[in-house]
């Protein structure tokens, strides 16, 4: 089989171009110092309201190649830090991305890290605190991270699950910044930026985006996402008329409730 | 041959009320209560909204032209009302104000919040500006009518003096700041009085449909706010009096109802009781924020045995909701079957386990012995799970839904013995308790279904004869709930607790003391492994539930009448 023309596996992971991203307080020079004494740090936050897109700039502004995990249920430990494969001459150790990260010096991103199985996130613990190593028992490995790894996981404490959540030891390791949706002006200046629309027109979408933030927990799980506000953004710079817009970018991916749907396409129609 | 016009189509609030609900919250923050009322004296076409106490009523049946057209209309209503409510912040003296003069302000204040209103939201001009249909006469009612549309308007033109007058001193106010109404619509009217003839003043000829009676911006100096509306009705000419009264009289009504009910249900209990055997006191403490520490053993907990119903008024709620029990089957099923666990390193399985192959090779080649392990097989998840739904059963369960033919019990009744169903169906481990309480010496529990009980007839009958009376004292219910379930061996003990409203008892009076009592058993419960959830359906629930429960175990059900199908999908979407 061919290896893919890759020199270095961590190369890839690096970003070249800085990613866009407006601060909304002082996250930045906070997770600089986080970064500076290597404290794995924990995003919280709703869906879409900019935690990856902040981790991409910190590694961007930081200089470090940035591994991302999106975790899922079937997550196994091996799919993080590796597994043996079979080769002509007997069998070869693959690193998974964490352990990668962990050799080379990246930050390590997991995404959504609730979605994982518990026995699953235990596998960063000793990673996580003063001794700084991953264990990989398979190869009678101790692996010492490298100076510059950090490990950062997102989750969204709105997300109302009963069975999964986040273990006290795993919380404990972790410094953590809050994400709420950014104040009226940040966003407006976000949409426009994101999704080339008119000030205006940002201006109108985030201010729908704040109405159908009062229905949380009122029929809505969560309200528009800042994400949302951006495709919306989009397809009306792309010329499509702002109502049309607003009900495929907006209103029906959020729900499937008629009665839910006519108050939200009302709450469009109060601004466009 | 000519076409006849189209007949006009009614709707009515209750099927645009939800809608309408969700519409408010999102666009004011609130959700005001949306009461059907008709005015007595008016006829069908001059129906119109009217706000008291915080409440917006609107008239039951709305017809037009379409249903869109009558659906605009309501909600066109619900979002002036909300405007008043919003920006209308204080009540105007009516002494001393002629008809028109009181007119004047009315239409200078509707005015003035709606242009608040369209400052943050321009969209909702279009909504409202369809209503203002002006013919252009210039008596005193046309020319206000003609204002009103003026001022809603930039974009009509209208150079009548007066109007342009209007125009300029509306332009020129501090638009947030109410006694502008006051003082632009006197001004307006000493001139109109002195300008046109009037001849009607009633409410339909001068503003548009969607606006309320305005009412309630009127207040009299000695009387309520009751009085001030009858005479500013009587003063401007129009019969809406009775209104007021009316609410306040239904308000009263069951008040007393209530009362009479409960004294009347608090002696039969007790004659109930002093029948029965005597039965253990359970003694908890109790939170007390200001001292801030607990008061021991200040609640006395007795478990009385449930009173035994019809257990087939059960099976009737599943046969009535065929419906939704299959649509719960099929849900189950996929809880069921989507959760498959992969075990690896099984001596049986259908599979290879790749992981366990390889090292197993490795083990070969290094001439070890290899471990046999080497196959994977998929396995439902078990879902170790114990769960007690934990029912409040005060006095203010017995409460009609509106738009529904039941109580809040008999939808919660229902609620549970669909979750219930489905809790059997899944193989879960539950029990099934409910309380109320009398003071602090007085919590009363029951318990409907325990956990090694099977759901037999017996439970369903139990189940089908509990009924609601008295209090809600939340905190000390949760600690006996909660030690049912320590000792339970499962990976996950929740209490789902199902109620109508915020903690309360007859011997407190400080709101606050219960809700903290509550959310500090919630915490003892949760250090001993019990998670506790709550499901409320009060919609002001926001206000306290969070502080109670926490931001992430809390859900307030925005339609009562759909609890019992909302509820199992709820618990299976939280336990899956």
């Amino acid at each position: 089989m061919d290896r893919l023309p890759v020199e270095d596996p961590i190369a890839q992971y690096l970003i070249a171009e800085e990613p866009y991203y407006r601060p909304t307080g002082d996250e930045i020079a906070l997770y600089e110092a986080a970064y500076a004494v290597r404290m794995p740090m924990m995003l919280k936050g709703p869906t879409g309201c900019g935690k990856t897109r902040f981790v991409e700039y910190m590694a961007w502004r930081l200089q470090r190649p940035l591994v991302t995990i999106a975790c899922h249920e079937d997550m196994s430990a091996a799919d993080l830090v590796g597994r043996h494969l079979l080769d002509a001459s007997g069998t070869h150790w693959q690193d998974g991305p964490l352990t990668l990260a962990v050799r080379r010096g990246a930050i390590c991103y997991l995404d959504e890290v609730v979605e994982a199985r518990q026995d699953t996130t235990v596998v960063i613990h000793p990673l996580t605190d003063a001794r700084r190593v991953l264990p990989l028992e398979k190869r009678g490995e101790l692996v010492h991270a490298h100076p510059d790894f950090q490990l950062v996981i997102s989750y969204n404490p709105g997300y109302q699950n009963i069975m999964k959540d986040l273990k006290q030891s795993t919380r404990q390791r972790f410094g953590a910044l809050d994400f709420g949706w950014p104040a009226r002006e940040v966003e407006t200046e976000i949409v426009a930026h994101e999704s080339g629309a008119a000030l205006d027109v940002a201006q109108r979408l985030v201010s729908i985006g704040e109405k159908s933030r009062n229905l949380k927990g009122h029929g809505l799980e969560e309200g528009m996402s800042t994400r949302m506000l951006v495709y919306a953004g989009q397809l009306i710079a792309r010329g499509v008329p702002a109502a049309a817009a607003c009900e495929v970018a907006l209103v029906r991916p959020l729900t499937d409730d008629p009665d839910m749907r006519d108050a939200l396409e009302g709450t469009v129609k109060a601004f466009f | 041959m000519a076409e006849l016009p189209p007949a006009p189509v009614a709707v009515s609030l209750s099927e645009v009320e939800r809608g309408l609900r969700f519409y408010l919250r999102a666009l004011f923050a609130r959700e005001p209560q949306l009461i059907a009322g008709r005015v007595p004296q008016a006829a069908q076409g001059e129906q119109r909204a009217s706000i008291a106490a915080g409440a917006i009523r609107m008239p039951p049946l709305q017809e037009a032209g379409s249903q869109a057209q009558a659906a605009a209309l309501y909600r066109a209503m619900a979002a002036h009302a909300s405007a008043h409510l919003a920006y209308s912040r204080t009540k105007f003296d009516l002494r001393g104000r002629t008809p028109l003069a009181m007119a004047a302000i009315g239409a200078i204040e509707d005015a003035r919040v709606e242009q608040l209103a369209m400052a943050e939201m321009p969209g909702l001009r279009a909504l409202w500006l369809p209503f203002h249909v002006t013919a252009p006469t210039s008596t005193a009612t046309g020319l206000l009518a003609r204002m009103a549309r003026a001022l809603i308007d930039p974009a009509c033109a209208d150079d009548h003096p007066f109007i342009a007058r209007a125009r300029l001193l509306f332009s020129r106010a501090r638009l947030d700041d109410p006694r502008v109404s006051l003082e632009v619509g006197a001004a307006l009217a000493r001139e109109l009085a002195a300008a046109a003839p009037q001849l009607d003043l009633r409410l339909e000829a001068i503003e548009p449909a969607y606006r309320d009676d305005n009412l309630f911006l009127w207040q009299t100096p000695d009387g309520g706010e009751g009085e001030g509306r009858e005479a500013a009705a009587n003063a401007a000419n129009v019969s809406l009096g009775e209104l007021g009264e009316a609410v306040d009289l239904e308000l009263e009504g069951a008040h007393g109802e209530d009362a009479r009910a409960q004294s009347a249900e608090r002696a039969a209990a007790a004659a109930e009781a002093a029948a029965e055997m005597p039965v253990q006191p359970y003694l908890y403490d109790e939170w007390d924020y200001i001292i801030g520490g607990p008061r021991r053993q200040w609640c006395t907990l007795f478990e009385k045995p449930p009173a035994r119903g019809e257990a087939g008024v059960i099976d009737a709620v599943l046969e009535r909701n065929d419906d939704t029990v299959r649509r719960l089957t099929s849900l189950i099923k996929a809880v069921q079957i989507q959760r498959p666990r992969r075990l690896k390193r099984q001596l049986e399985g259908d599979r290879l386990d790749l992981d366990a192959c390889i090292a197993a090779t490795l083990d070969l080649r290094a001439g070890r012995t290899p471990d046999p392990r080497v196959l994977q097989r998929l396995a439902r998840t078990s879902r170790d799970l114990a769960v007690l739904v934990l029912l409040d059963l005060s006095q203010s369960t017995n409460d009609w839904v509106p738009g529904a033919s039941s109580s809040v019990l008999d939808l919660a009744r229902e609620a549970t013995a669909l979750v219930a169903h489905a809790m059997h169906d899944l193989g879960d481990r539950f029990a099934i308790h409910g309380f109320d309480s009398n003071g602090r010496h007085e919590v009363e529990y029951y318990r409907f279904k325990d956990f090694d009980e099977p759901y037999d007839e017996m439970a369903r009958a139990r189940l089908a004869g509990m009924r609601g009376q008295l209090s809600t004292r939340m905190g000390c219910a949760l600690r006996h709930a909660g030690h049912f379930l320590r000792g339970r061996r499962a990976s996950h003990r929740l209490i789902m607790l199902l109620t109508d409203g915020e903690p309360h008892d007859i011997d407190v009076h400080d709101k606050q003391y219960l809700v903290l009592d509550a959310k500090h058993a919630v915490e003892e419960q949760r250090r001993l492994g019990v998670t506790s959830y709550c499901i409320s359906l009060d919609p002001g629930a926001d206000k306290y539930v969070s502080r109670i429960f926490g931001a992430r175990n809390y859900m307030v059900l925005d339609q009562l009448r759909r609890l019992p199908e909302k509820l199992p999908a709820l618990y299976l979407r939280l336990t899956s």
